[in-house]
């Protein structure tokens, strides 16, 4: 009896013991410290539209679903989900028992009136139209939501693992106001202690939070820097543990510090000169001289600094890699552009186009121009770069395509999602579709595959519709951008997604 | 009495100035709500956010909505932020006074010591080696100048924070880079009207009396001098004002010249508007200051304003 009952309390102290090591190891510890380059002016995730919101939000507020750093679709608050036969209603059940950080219920009905927020034209989301599709939400009891489908969508998943698609605490929104933009009330791992417009922000671990992700740092201080160089300074002085975009110029010297390095993971940011189907761009022949005539691997090594990765398809890594398709590369070869062009009917110098660039936005665009120019005039194209700022590019290639003047605009594409991404681009007439790119096949696919939620059949589908658009070169393919991050050597378990978001779920410092 | 005649004199200024912000701001290229839709966005989308932002409404409604939005916060709500403008920039503007405010006094203390110096001893190896020094100060971008303040202070000797706002240490490098241009630009005008006036009876009168040569400078030719530096501070404070949006950059200091300057490229409408028109005032209230002062440096300037 003695023994017995000694064994027991052995047990329990060893059980006690592991369970005090388990919550030792769990517990946050270190502080991470982050300069970032882009000023976030808002976390709600109904109006957030950079990297680094979709970091905090990730880290702040709890989706159904979310991507992990390769952008695949994980569970998170849902634990099942079911198309109804007819596809037009799409149920998700949720883990039951979360509370948001402020101890309000985490329920059906939150989730449902978070969807609502977003979906109700009062708000002014910018994702309103995005996530049309879902139709209207409702709570069916605790733990069950109803997305009555405006139209059927196979792709529901990815729309629900967006950052946007956050669930934020719509009666915390209610009493705060835009304030809300800055202290989000969610049910991630973390919450938003401090947040000074221009100058930074600072999570620390929600005491409330249940589930997977548990915080692991005490705090992740981040610092708005936008001059490059002087947030490159930062990492230099050991101010900064991570810098987000290290220009091409100062990667070796990050690389060459002691307790530094950078790491390159790749972007879904495709950048292609997106042509506008017409005149001697309508002519196929015409469209892939053009493409002959660039020299991805020389500009990718000498102008972007290597931070690309010459196209093999048109959209990006990790916009959704079981649905992706890649190519060989388009081969770099201005004899045979040049004989293209011949058989088109254009003598060297008779042909000549403008493309607009925007200043800026992307990795080394206005020297890009420059030297695509270059290469276009190669190949006896006169082509003219119409290097513009950021406002006039976005209403240049937001125009409709016989509005416009030019021939070409360099835009970046990263949305994740195939069908979001095709359909938008490339649709017969979707107010996105601005080539003017219209092909009865991939109408009918498109179609098809957005219905479809089948993934053997969406991957032939997409599969088909990647091949008829890298085919018709309805854009001057160019590269992905590759992401440059200087990260100190304490920092580990970092990863980033391929939509530029920081995920700091498994951070620790050394 | 003055005062209150300049200010209300100031409001049609001021209101010429909401006139052409307002229309302006509608020039820059860009379309706010296509920005804020990103390239992806379809034509519907943008349509909606645009009525959602009020974009649509004629033009008459919208300067109307503008001016209400002067002493009515909410009326004046930021098109990313949707806090109201005001809350914006009262954040924000300590760091840009700090800024602009700590610079103009320490350029002012430092070039008017410099500029003494060197009239004092015209020709001689400290008015060279100000000369040299001043000309640097006026020439050297402050761009420029700020990188290489941060590569030697912050990298390479470690004394000073690189970047941010959150300690008193990081507001140094920042208020000594933005005082190089009032230094150099005071220890010139200085000098110059200093070398001037040494020559006036009056300072003859005042070594006869048997001051000493410092009391003669300090207490009755500077005085003299100072007349024209105070209406050169009034401008060189407005002139950094507007050049806090550069400082604010390169130091990553978040300040309204910064705040401008998102908003411009991201083409949030009311934070450029109010912006500007809060600058506007202040240059009103810049001019006012350098008037008051001025009279009460110089007497014969009180006099006109008496017998007008």
């Amino acid at each position: 009896m003695r023994s017995l009952r000694s064994s027991c309390t052995v047990a329990v102290l060893a059980a006690g013991i592991s369970l005090f090591a388990i919550q030792a190891s769990a517990q946050p510890a270190g502080v991470l410290r982050v300069a970032v380059g882009a000023d976030p002016a808002t976390f709600d995730p109904a109006f957030n539209d950079l990297p680094v919101g979709n970091a905090v939000d990730l880290a702040v507020l709890d989706g159904l679903y979310r991507l992990d750093p390769q952008n695949n679709v994980q569970k998170n608050l849902a634990v099942d989900s079911s198309f109804s036969p007819d596809g037009k209603v799409f149920t998700v059940k949720i883990r039951t028992g979360k509370t948001f950080s402020n101890g309000d219920p985490l329920n059906a009905e939150a989730v449902a009136a978070s969807f609502n927020r977003m979906l109700d034209g009062k708000t002014g989301s910018i994702y309103r139209g995005l996530y049309a599709s879902l139709g209207t939400v409702k709570a069916v009891g605790e733990d069950t939501i109803e997305f009555h489908m405006a139209e059927p969508n196979g792709h529901v998943l990815m729309l629900l693992a967006s950052t946007a698609a956050s669930i934020v605490n719509v009666k915390a929104v209610k009493e705060m106001g835009a304030e809300y933009g800055r202290k989000p009330v969610g049910s991630g791992p973390y919450m938003v202690e401090r947040f000074v417009g221009g100058e930074g922000f600072r999570l620390v671990p929600n005491p409330k939070y249940s589930g997977d992700y548990p915080a692991t740092l005490k705090a992740i201080e981040f610092s708005v820097v936008p001059e490059d160089g002087s947030r490159m300074a930062l990492m230099e002085t050991g101010a900064a543990d991570i810098v987000e975009r290290v220009p091409p110029e100062s990667v070796d010297a990050i690389k060459a510090l002691k307790d530094a390095k950078v790491v390159t993971p790749p972007s879904m940011f495709s950048i292609n000169m997106e042509m506008v189907l017409r005149g001697p761009l309508a002519d196929p022949r015409v469209r892939k001289a053009l493409n002959m005539a660039v020299d991805r691997e020389g500009i990718t090594k000498g102008v972007l600094g290597g931070l690309g990765t010459p196209s093999v398809g048109m959209v990006g890594p990790g916009t959704q890699d079981e649905l992706r398709k890649t190519f060989p590369p388009i081969p770099f070869d201005p004899a045979a552009a040049k004989k293209l062009l011949a058989e088109a009917g254009y003598k060297p110098g008779q042909f000549t186009l403008s493309f607009t660039c925007p200043t800026g936005r992307y990795i080394k665009d206005v020297q890009v121009c420059q030297a695509l120019a270059a290469s276009l005039e190669d190949i006896g194209v006169k082509a003219t770069p119409l290097v513009v700022d950021r406002g006039t590019w976005s209403n240049v290639v937001g125009m409709e395509p016989d509005q416009r003047k030019d021939n070409m605009g360099m835009v970046g594409r990263a949305t994740a999602g195939m069908d979001y991404t095709l359909y938008r681009l490339f649709y017969t007439g979707v107010g996105a579709n601005r080539t003017g790119y219209s092909n009865p096949r991939v109408d009918a696919l498109l179609k098809e595959g957005r219905a479809t939620a089948d993934l053997a059949k969406q991957r032939e589908i997409y599969g088909e519709v990647q091949e008829i658009v890298w085919k018709d070169q309805p854009f001057l393919f160019l590269w992905y951008q590759t992401q440059a991050i200087g990260v100190s050597n304490r920092v580990q378990g970092f990863a980033v997604q391929p939509n530029e978001t920081l995920v700091f779920d498994k951070v620790t410092l050394k | 009495m003055f005062v209150l005649r300049r200010l209300g004199g100031a409001l049609p200024t001021l209101f010429a100035v909401s006139l052409l912000v307002f229309l302006f701001v509608d020039l820059i290229p860009g379309d706010p709500a296509q920005i804020l839709a990103g390239p992806s966005a379809s034509n519907e989308e943008v349509a909606s956010i645009r009525t959602f932002l009020g974009l649509d409404e004629p033009l008459l409604t919208r300067y109307g909505h503008f001016i209400r939005g002067i002493w009515d916060p909410a009326a004046a709500t930021s098109f990313r932020t949707h806090r109201p403008v005001v809350v914006e920039l009262a954040e924000r503007l300590p760091n840009t006074l700090i800024v602009s405010i700590g610079g103009l006094v320490i350029g002012i203390t430092l070039g008017t010591l410099a500029g003494i110096v060197s009239a004092m001893r015209p020709g001689g190896f400290a008015d060279a080696a100000i000369t040299v020094l001043t000309l640097a100060g006026i020439s050297m971008p402050i761009y420029w100048l700020g990188l290489l303040c941060i590569w030697l202070f912050a990298v390479n000797l470690g004394w000073l924070p690189a970047a941010g706002a959150s300690t008193p240490a990081h507001f140094v490098l920042p208020i000594l880079v933005i005082a190089t241009r009032p230094a150099a630009m005071f220890s010139r005008l200085v000098a110059a009207s200093l070398t001037e006036t040494m020559g006036k009876d009056y300072l003859d009168t005042a070594r006869a009396k048997g001051l000493s040569e410092t009391r003669v400078v300090l207490a009755h030719a500077l005085r003299n001098s100072l007349v024209a530096a105070v209406s050169v501070a009034g401008v060189q404070f407005g002139g950094m004002l507007g050049g806090s949006v550069v400082t604010e950059t390169v130091f990553g200091i978040p300040g309204v010249g910064r705040l401008l300057v998102d908003a411009v490229s991201r083409a949030d409408y009311p934070v450029i508007q109010y912006a500007i028109l809060m600058f506007a005032v202040f240059f009103v209230l810049i001019n006012l200051v350098t008037d008051l002062l001025t009279q009460w440096l110089d007497p014969r300037t009180r006099e006109q304003e008496r017998s007008a």
